[in-house]
Protein backbone atom coordinates (compact mmCIF):
# COMPACT_ATOMS: atom_id res chain seq x y z
CA UNK A 1 0.00 0.00 0.00
CA UNK A 2 1.63 3.13 -0.77
CA UNK A 3 1.13 6.45 1.58
CA UNK A 4 -1.21 8.82 1.15
CA UNK A 5 -2.01 11.95 2.37
CA UNK A 6 -4.95 14.78 2.19
CA UNK A 7 -6.29 17.88 3.15
CA UNK A 8 -9.54 18.64 3.54
CA UNK A 9 -11.18 16.42 5.58
CA UNK A 10 -11.74 16.35 9.74
CA UNK A 11 -12.47 14.50 12.84
CA UNK A 12 -15.85 16.74 14.40
CA UNK A 13 -17.03 14.59 17.28
CA UNK A 14 -16.64 11.09 18.60
CA UNK A 15 -18.26 8.92 21.16
CA UNK A 16 -17.32 5.60 22.40
CA UNK A 17 -19.69 3.54 23.93
CA UNK A 18 -18.89 0.94 26.31
CA UNK A 19 -21.62 -1.76 27.98
CA UNK A 20 -22.17 -1.17 31.79
CA UNK A 21 -20.94 -4.49 32.80
CA UNK A 22 -16.91 -4.72 34.46
CA UNK A 23 -15.58 -7.60 35.10
CA UNK A 24 -12.14 -7.33 36.89
CA UNK A 25 -9.47 -10.70 36.27
CA UNK A 26 -9.19 -10.22 40.52
CA UNK A 27 -12.86 -11.75 40.78
CA UNK A 28 -11.88 -14.70 38.38
CA UNK A 29 -9.96 -16.85 40.61
CA UNK A 30 -11.83 -19.48 39.25
CA UNK A 31 -10.51 -19.44 35.39
CA UNK A 32 -6.84 -19.30 37.38
CA UNK A 33 -7.26 -22.80 39.07
CA UNK A 34 -7.15 -20.12 42.64
CA UNK A 35 -3.61 -19.49 41.52
CA UNK A 36 -3.11 -15.48 43.09
CA UNK A 37 0.19 -15.28 42.26
CA UNK A 38 -0.31 -15.93 38.59
CA UNK A 39 -3.29 -13.54 38.75
CA UNK A 40 -1.02 -10.81 39.94
CA UNK A 41 1.85 -11.36 37.53
CA UNK A 42 -0.41 -10.92 34.90
CA UNK A 43 -1.59 -7.24 36.46
CA UNK A 44 1.36 -6.52 37.09
CA UNK A 45 3.18 -7.48 33.62
CA UNK A 46 0.41 -7.28 31.17
CA UNK A 47 -1.42 -4.76 32.80
CA UNK A 48 -4.49 -7.04 33.36
CA UNK A 49 -7.05 -5.11 35.26
CA UNK A 50 -10.82 -4.80 33.97
CA UNK A 51 -12.52 -4.78 31.39
CA UNK A 52 -16.28 -4.19 30.63
CA UNK A 53 -18.18 -6.59 28.36
CA UNK A 54 -22.04 -6.94 26.87
CA UNK A 55 -24.69 -9.34 28.20
CA UNK A 56 -25.80 -11.74 25.71
CA UNK A 57 -28.77 -9.85 24.16
CA UNK A 58 -26.42 -6.70 23.57
CA UNK A 59 -24.32 -6.59 20.54
CA UNK A 60 -21.80 -4.32 18.64
CA UNK A 61 -24.82 -2.45 16.56
CA UNK A 62 -26.64 -1.50 19.89
CA UNK A 63 -23.34 -0.03 21.34
CA UNK A 64 -22.66 1.84 17.95
CA UNK A 65 -25.84 3.25 18.02
CA UNK A 66 -26.26 4.27 21.23
CA UNK A 67 -22.66 6.01 20.24
CA UNK A 68 -24.13 7.79 16.77
CA UNK A 69 -27.74 8.73 18.67
CA UNK A 70 -25.22 10.89 21.42
CA UNK A 71 -22.99 12.56 18.22
CA UNK A 72 -26.34 13.16 16.67
CA UNK A 73 -27.76 14.87 19.71
CA UNK A 74 -24.46 16.86 21.18
CA UNK A 75 -23.81 17.99 17.88
CA UNK A 76 -25.11 20.50 14.37
CA UNK A 77 -24.91 16.95 12.55
CA UNK A 78 -28.24 15.94 11.14
CA UNK A 79 -29.16 12.80 10.10
CA UNK A 80 -30.12 14.24 6.65
CA UNK A 81 -26.92 15.23 6.46
CA UNK A 82 -25.03 12.34 6.16
CA UNK A 83 -24.04 11.04 2.76
CA UNK A 84 -22.72 7.53 3.57
CA UNK A 85 -22.21 5.19 7.14
CA UNK A 86 -19.26 2.99 7.11
CA UNK A 87 -19.02 0.25 10.08
CA UNK A 88 -15.93 -1.72 10.63
CA UNK A 89 -16.55 -4.72 12.94
CA UNK A 90 -15.87 -8.36 13.02
CA UNK A 91 -18.60 -9.25 15.36
CA UNK A 92 -22.09 -8.02 13.10
CA UNK A 93 -25.42 -8.70 14.30
CA UNK A 94 -26.22 -10.83 11.03
CA UNK A 95 -24.00 -12.73 8.56
CA UNK A 96 -25.82 -10.67 5.99
CA UNK A 97 -27.45 -7.72 5.72
CA UNK A 98 -23.98 -5.80 6.92
CA UNK A 99 -24.34 -3.84 10.10
CA UNK A 100 -23.79 -0.74 8.48
CA UNK A 101 -27.61 -1.29 6.65
CA UNK A 102 -29.26 -2.37 9.77
CA UNK A 103 -27.82 0.80 11.16
CA UNK A 104 -29.37 2.93 8.20
CA UNK A 105 -32.46 2.01 8.85
CA UNK A 106 -32.57 2.20 13.04
CA UNK A 107 -30.86 5.59 12.70
CA UNK A 108 -33.32 6.75 9.80
CA UNK A 109 -30.71 8.09 7.65
CA UNK A 110 -31.79 8.96 4.18
CA UNK A 111 -31.93 6.37 1.26
CA UNK A 112 -29.38 8.10 -0.70
CA UNK A 113 -26.78 7.53 1.94
CA UNK A 114 -23.93 4.48 0.89
CA UNK A 115 -23.35 2.18 3.42
CA UNK A 116 -21.59 -0.85 3.82
CA UNK A 117 -18.99 -2.55 6.36
CA UNK A 118 -15.02 -3.54 6.48
CA UNK A 119 -14.27 -7.14 8.12
CA UNK A 120 -11.47 -5.69 9.91
CA UNK A 121 -10.29 -5.61 13.90
CA UNK A 122 -7.85 -3.65 15.88
CA UNK A 123 -6.54 -2.18 12.26
CA UNK A 124 -10.08 -0.89 11.36
CA UNK A 125 -10.04 2.24 13.22
CA UNK A 126 -7.75 3.03 11.08
CA UNK A 127 -8.89 1.98 7.80
CA UNK A 128 -12.52 3.34 8.62
CA UNK A 129 -11.11 6.99 8.79
CA UNK A 130 -8.59 6.12 5.70
CA UNK A 131 -12.39 5.24 3.89
CA UNK A 132 -13.98 8.38 5.06
CA UNK A 133 -11.47 10.96 4.28
CA UNK A 134 -10.80 9.49 0.80
CA UNK A 135 -14.59 9.65 0.06
CA UNK A 136 -14.27 13.35 0.99
CA UNK A 137 -11.24 14.00 -0.43
CA UNK A 138 -13.31 12.64 -3.91
CA UNK A 139 -15.94 15.30 -3.87
CA UNK A 140 -18.35 12.33 -2.96
CA UNK A 141 -19.27 13.28 0.58
CA UNK A 142 -19.42 15.85 3.26
CA UNK A 143 -20.73 14.11 5.91
CA UNK A 144 -19.40 10.32 6.90
CA UNK A 145 -20.96 8.46 9.96
CA UNK A 146 -17.76 6.03 10.88
CA UNK A 147 -19.05 3.78 13.16
CA UNK A 148 -16.17 1.33 14.90
CA UNK A 149 -16.85 -1.70 17.33
CA UNK A 150 -16.69 -5.19 18.76
CA UNK A 151 -17.89 -7.71 21.36
CA UNK A 152 -15.28 -10.15 21.10
CA UNK A 153 -16.27 -11.26 24.55
CA UNK A 154 -18.83 -13.18 23.25
CA UNK A 155 -16.39 -15.03 20.45
CA UNK A 156 -14.02 -15.85 23.31
CA UNK A 157 -14.41 -19.33 25.34
CA UNK A 158 -14.82 -17.80 28.78
CA UNK A 159 -12.63 -20.80 30.51
CA UNK A 160 -9.48 -19.83 28.14
CA UNK A 161 -6.67 -18.03 29.86
CA UNK A 162 -4.96 -16.88 26.47
CA UNK A 163 -7.95 -14.79 25.33
CA UNK A 164 -11.08 -14.34 27.75
CA UNK A 165 -9.39 -12.30 30.17
CA UNK A 166 -7.86 -9.52 27.41
CA UNK A 167 -11.00 -8.35 25.46
CA UNK A 168 -13.57 -6.20 26.41
CA UNK A 169 -16.47 -4.61 24.30
CA UNK A 170 -17.13 -1.50 22.88
CA UNK A 171 -18.63 0.54 20.25
CA UNK A 172 -17.52 3.96 18.58
CA UNK A 173 -19.14 6.30 16.25
CA UNK A 174 -17.04 9.37 14.34
CA UNK A 175 -18.02 12.33 12.51
CA UNK A 176 -15.71 13.34 9.79
CA UNK A 177 -16.83 16.24 7.55
CA UNK A 178 -15.02 18.47 4.53
CA UNK A 179 -13.06 21.17 6.67
CA UNK A 180 -13.63 24.30 5.76
CA UNK A 181 -9.70 25.07 6.26
CA UNK A 182 -6.57 22.87 5.45
CA UNK A 183 -6.12 20.26 7.74
CA UNK A 184 -3.30 18.03 6.48
CA UNK A 185 -3.36 13.97 6.96
CA UNK A 186 -1.06 11.16 6.16
CA UNK A 187 -1.82 7.90 6.11
CA UNK A 188 0.25 4.11 5.49
CA UNK A 189 -1.68 0.91 5.42
CA UNK A 190 -0.30 -2.85 5.29
CA UNK A 191 -1.36 -6.37 5.92
CA UNK A 192 0.62 -10.06 6.07
CA UNK A 193 -2.23 -12.59 4.88
CA UNK A 194 0.55 -15.29 5.75
CA UNK A 195 -0.51 -14.77 9.64
CA UNK A 196 -4.42 -15.25 9.21
CA UNK A 197 -4.00 -17.66 11.58
CA UNK A 198 -2.39 -16.30 14.30
CA UNK A 199 -5.72 -14.83 15.14
CA UNK A 200 -9.08 -16.73 14.11
CA UNK A 201 -12.12 -17.86 14.77
CA UNK A 202 -11.26 -21.44 12.77
CA UNK A 203 -14.97 -22.80 12.23
CA UNK A 204 -18.33 -21.15 11.65
CA UNK A 205 -17.74 -19.32 8.88
CA UNK A 206 -18.06 -21.53 5.32
CA UNK A 207 -14.65 -22.95 4.83
CA UNK A 208 -15.68 -25.15 7.62
CA UNK A 209 -19.51 -24.29 8.52
CA UNK A 210 -20.92 -24.71 12.29
CA UNK A 211 -21.03 -28.27 13.70
CA UNK A 212 -21.19 -30.55 16.51
CA UNK A 213 -17.84 -31.29 15.88
CA UNK A 214 -16.78 -27.68 15.74
CA UNK A 215 -18.58 -27.08 19.14
CA UNK A 216 -17.23 -29.67 20.83
CA UNK A 217 -14.93 -28.17 23.66
CA UNK A 218 -10.90 -28.96 23.14
CA UNK A 219 -8.72 -28.39 26.16
CA UNK A 220 -5.30 -27.46 25.57
CA UNK A 221 -1.96 -28.87 27.14
CA UNK A 222 -2.47 -25.67 29.69
CA UNK A 223 -5.66 -26.18 30.65
CA UNK A 224 -7.41 -23.98 28.50
CA UNK A 225 -10.52 -24.63 27.10
CA UNK A 226 -11.84 -23.49 23.78
CA UNK A 227 -13.62 -24.78 20.72
CA UNK A 228 -13.55 -24.54 16.90
CA UNK A 229 -15.91 -21.60 17.34
CA UNK A 230 -13.58 -19.65 19.56
CA UNK A 231 -11.10 -16.74 18.89
CA UNK A 232 -7.67 -18.84 18.81
CA UNK A 233 -4.61 -16.84 19.67
CA UNK A 234 -1.04 -17.21 19.06
CA UNK A 235 0.13 -14.78 21.80
CA UNK A 236 3.39 -14.98 20.77
CA UNK A 237 3.38 -14.62 17.54
CA UNK A 238 1.41 -11.50 17.85
CA UNK A 239 3.85 -10.37 19.77
CA UNK A 240 6.74 -10.90 17.82
CA UNK A 241 4.22 -8.90 14.89
CA UNK A 242 3.47 -6.01 17.14
CA UNK A 243 7.22 -5.24 17.97
CA UNK A 244 8.69 -6.33 14.91
CA UNK A 245 6.03 -4.32 12.56
CA UNK A 246 4.64 -2.04 14.44
CA UNK A 247 7.54 0.66 14.75
CA UNK A 248 8.49 0.42 11.68
CA UNK A 249 5.48 1.35 10.45
CA UNK A 250 5.54 4.32 12.56
CA UNK A 251 8.97 4.83 11.24
CA UNK A 252 7.81 5.09 7.74
CA UNK A 253 4.85 6.88 7.79
CA UNK A 254 6.62 10.05 9.83
CA UNK A 255 9.58 9.71 7.23
CA UNK A 256 6.75 10.07 4.17
CA UNK A 257 4.82 13.01 6.08
CA UNK A 258 8.34 14.62 6.72
CA UNK A 259 7.33 15.35 10.55
CA UNK A 260 9.55 14.79 13.16
CA UNK A 261 8.79 12.38 16.12
CA UNK A 262 8.76 15.49 18.58
CA UNK A 263 6.36 17.33 16.50
CA UNK A 264 3.64 14.44 17.10
CA UNK A 265 1.47 15.14 20.59
CA UNK A 266 0.40 12.14 21.04
CA UNK A 267 0.58 8.97 19.57
CA UNK A 268 -2.50 6.83 19.74
CA UNK A 269 -1.83 2.58 19.41
CA UNK A 270 -4.72 0.43 19.84
CA UNK A 271 -5.03 -0.57 23.23
CA UNK A 272 -3.89 -4.05 22.96
CA UNK A 273 -1.99 -4.41 26.29
CA UNK A 274 0.11 -2.22 28.56
CA UNK A 275 3.00 -4.18 27.79
CA UNK A 276 2.81 -4.75 24.30
CA UNK A 277 2.05 -0.52 24.03
CA UNK A 278 5.21 0.55 26.51
CA UNK A 279 6.81 -1.85 24.50
CA UNK A 280 6.17 -0.04 21.39
CA UNK A 281 6.98 3.51 22.70
CA UNK A 282 10.09 2.39 23.93
CA UNK A 283 11.32 1.16 20.97
CA UNK A 284 10.74 4.34 18.91
CA UNK A 285 12.27 6.04 22.31
CA UNK A 286 8.68 7.69 22.79
CA UNK A 287 8.11 9.25 26.32
CA UNK A 288 5.47 7.39 28.09
CA UNK A 289 3.66 10.78 28.64
CA UNK A 290 2.76 10.86 24.84
CA UNK A 291 1.10 7.41 24.58
CA UNK A 292 -2.25 6.75 26.07
CA UNK A 293 -2.42 3.41 27.60
CA UNK A 294 -4.97 3.60 30.29
CA UNK A 295 -8.05 2.70 28.26
CA UNK A 296 -7.06 -1.08 27.95
CA UNK A 297 -6.76 -1.41 32.26
CA UNK A 298 -9.84 0.00 32.06
CA UNK A 299 -12.00 -1.48 29.67
CA UNK A 300 -9.61 -4.53 28.12
CA UNK A 301 -8.60 -4.85 24.89
CA UNK A 302 -11.58 -3.56 22.56
CA UNK A 303 -10.43 -4.41 18.99
CA UNK A 304 -11.78 -1.68 16.22
CA UNK A 305 -13.02 0.55 19.22
CA UNK A 306 -10.26 0.88 21.12
CA UNK A 307 -8.06 3.50 19.51
CA UNK A 308 -11.99 5.77 19.45
CA UNK A 309 -12.02 5.33 23.64
CA UNK A 310 -8.65 6.07 23.88
CA UNK A 311 -9.09 9.31 22.21
CA UNK A 312 -12.38 10.30 23.93
CA UNK A 313 -10.91 8.72 27.39
CA UNK A 314 -7.54 10.27 28.10
CA UNK A 315 -7.39 13.23 25.19
CA UNK A 316 -11.39 14.84 25.47
CA UNK A 317 -10.05 18.11 26.59
CA UNK A 318 -7.09 18.18 24.50
CA UNK A 319 -9.07 17.67 21.08
CA UNK A 320 -11.96 20.10 22.09
CA UNK A 321 -9.19 22.99 22.26
CA UNK A 322 -9.42 25.29 19.66
CA UNK A 323 -5.68 24.83 19.22
CA UNK A 324 -4.32 21.60 16.83
CA UNK A 325 -3.53 19.16 17.84
CA UNK A 326 -1.29 16.22 16.00
CA UNK A 327 -2.13 12.81 16.88
CA UNK A 328 -0.35 9.50 15.09
CA UNK A 329 -3.07 6.52 15.11
CA UNK A 330 -1.67 3.31 14.79
CA UNK A 331 -3.71 -0.21 14.56
CA UNK A 332 -2.64 -3.58 14.09
CA UNK A 333 -3.86 -7.15 14.85
CA UNK A 334 -5.75 -9.59 13.41
CA UNK A 335 -5.52 -10.31 9.58
CA UNK A 336 -2.69 -9.41 10.35
CA UNK A 337 -3.25 -6.03 9.39
CA UNK A 338 -2.11 -2.72 10.35
CA UNK A 339 -2.99 0.84 9.39
CA UNK A 340 -1.53 4.05 10.85
CA UNK A 341 -2.37 8.04 10.12
CA UNK A 342 -1.56 11.02 11.18
CA UNK A 343 -4.07 13.47 11.69
CA UNK A 344 -4.91 17.15 13.23
CA UNK A 345 -7.45 17.18 15.37
CA UNK A 346 -9.18 20.75 16.95
CA UNK A 347 -12.33 22.38 17.90
CA UNK A 348 -13.85 19.12 18.07
CA UNK A 349 -17.22 19.17 19.66
CA UNK A 350 -17.62 16.05 21.86
CA UNK A 351 -14.97 13.22 22.66
CA UNK A 352 -16.59 11.28 25.47
CA UNK A 353 -17.35 7.81 26.56
CA UNK A 354 -20.94 6.83 27.66
CA UNK A 355 -22.08 4.04 29.34
CA UNK A 356 -24.79 1.59 27.52
CA UNK A 357 -27.94 1.40 29.44
CA UNK B 1 28.42 -12.55 23.89
CA UNK B 2 29.37 -15.14 26.03
CA UNK B 3 27.04 -17.54 26.65
CA UNK B 4 26.90 -16.99 30.60
CA UNK B 5 25.41 -13.89 29.74
CA UNK B 6 22.79 -15.15 27.66
CA UNK B 7 21.79 -17.82 30.23
CA UNK B 8 22.09 -14.98 32.99
CA UNK B 9 19.40 -12.93 31.07
CA UNK B 10 17.26 -16.36 30.47
CA UNK B 11 17.02 -16.68 34.38
CA UNK B 12 16.33 -12.37 34.65
CA UNK B 13 12.58 -13.47 32.45
CA UNK B 14 11.75 -15.79 35.11
CA UNK B 15 9.56 -14.87 37.88
CA UNK B 16 11.21 -16.54 40.25
CA UNK B 17 14.79 -17.92 40.55
CA UNK B 18 14.53 -21.84 39.77
CA UNK B 19 15.70 -24.66 42.41
CA UNK B 20 18.56 -25.57 40.74
CA UNK B 21 21.32 -23.01 38.70
CA UNK B 22 20.70 -22.64 35.39
CA UNK B 23 23.55 -24.00 32.88
CA UNK B 24 23.92 -24.24 29.12
CA UNK B 25 22.76 -27.74 29.26
CA UNK B 26 19.09 -26.63 30.88
CA UNK B 27 16.37 -28.28 29.55
CA UNK B 28 14.63 -24.84 29.76
CA UNK B 29 10.92 -26.57 28.83
CA UNK B 30 11.00 -28.37 31.59
CA UNK B 31 11.40 -25.32 34.14
CA UNK B 32 7.81 -25.30 35.73
CA UNK B 33 8.20 -21.02 35.43
CA UNK B 34 8.54 -21.25 31.85
CA UNK B 35 5.31 -20.05 30.78
CA UNK B 36 3.59 -17.55 28.06
CA UNK B 37 4.76 -14.52 30.52
CA UNK B 38 8.20 -15.93 30.63
CA UNK B 39 8.32 -16.58 26.74
CA UNK B 40 7.05 -12.86 26.04
CA UNK B 41 9.49 -11.07 28.22
CA UNK B 42 12.14 -13.56 27.29
CA UNK B 43 12.23 -12.84 23.26
CA UNK B 44 11.76 -9.19 24.02
CA UNK B 45 15.06 -9.08 26.15
CA UNK B 46 16.77 -10.88 23.02
CA UNK B 47 15.32 -9.09 20.54
CA UNK B 48 16.27 -5.80 22.31
CA UNK B 49 19.71 -7.10 23.19
CA UNK B 50 20.78 -9.07 20.03
CA UNK B 51 18.32 -7.63 17.27
CA UNK B 52 17.02 -11.45 17.00
CA UNK B 53 13.21 -12.28 16.84
CA UNK B 54 13.15 -15.75 18.49
CA UNK B 55 10.05 -17.35 17.28
CA UNK B 56 7.39 -20.17 17.95
CA UNK B 57 9.71 -22.37 15.82
CA UNK B 58 12.83 -21.63 17.19
CA UNK B 59 11.55 -22.68 20.61
CA UNK B 60 9.89 -25.82 19.52
CA UNK B 61 13.33 -26.87 18.10
CA UNK B 62 15.75 -26.45 20.92
CA UNK B 63 15.80 -28.20 24.27
CA UNK B 64 18.56 -26.80 26.20
CA UNK B 65 19.45 -22.76 26.55
CA UNK B 66 22.71 -23.73 24.43
CA UNK B 67 20.50 -24.78 21.46
CA UNK B 68 18.75 -21.37 22.04
CA UNK B 69 22.05 -19.71 22.17
CA UNK B 70 23.14 -20.86 18.83
CA UNK B 71 19.97 -19.80 17.15
CA UNK B 72 20.65 -16.21 18.19
CA UNK B 73 24.28 -16.24 17.19
CA UNK B 74 23.75 -17.33 13.89
CA UNK B 75 21.10 -14.71 13.12
CA UNK B 76 22.91 -11.84 14.87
Amino acid sequence: MANCSFKKSQIRGLVTCVPSKEKRIDDELDLFDGNTKQIARLKKTIGLDRRRVVCNDETTADLCESAARRLFSETDLAESSVDALIFVTQTPDYSQPCNAAVLHGRLGLEKSVAAFDVNLGCSGYVYGLWLSYMMIESGSCQNILLLAGDTISRVVHPKDRTVAPLFGDGGSATWITRSGEESVSWFNLGTDGLGYDKLIIPAGGFRAPSSSKSKAEITDQEGNVRTAESLHMDGAEIFNFSISEEPSAVRELLDFAKIDQEEIDYFVFHQANRYILKNIAKRLKIPDSKVPMQTVERFGNQSSASIPSAICGELSPILKDANKTKLFLSGFGVGLSWGSAIIEASNVKICEIIEYK
Amino acid sequence: MPIETFVKKFSECLEEPPSDPLSPATVFKKLPMWDSLAILTFTDTIDMDYGVLLKKADYDSSETLEDLFKIVITRA
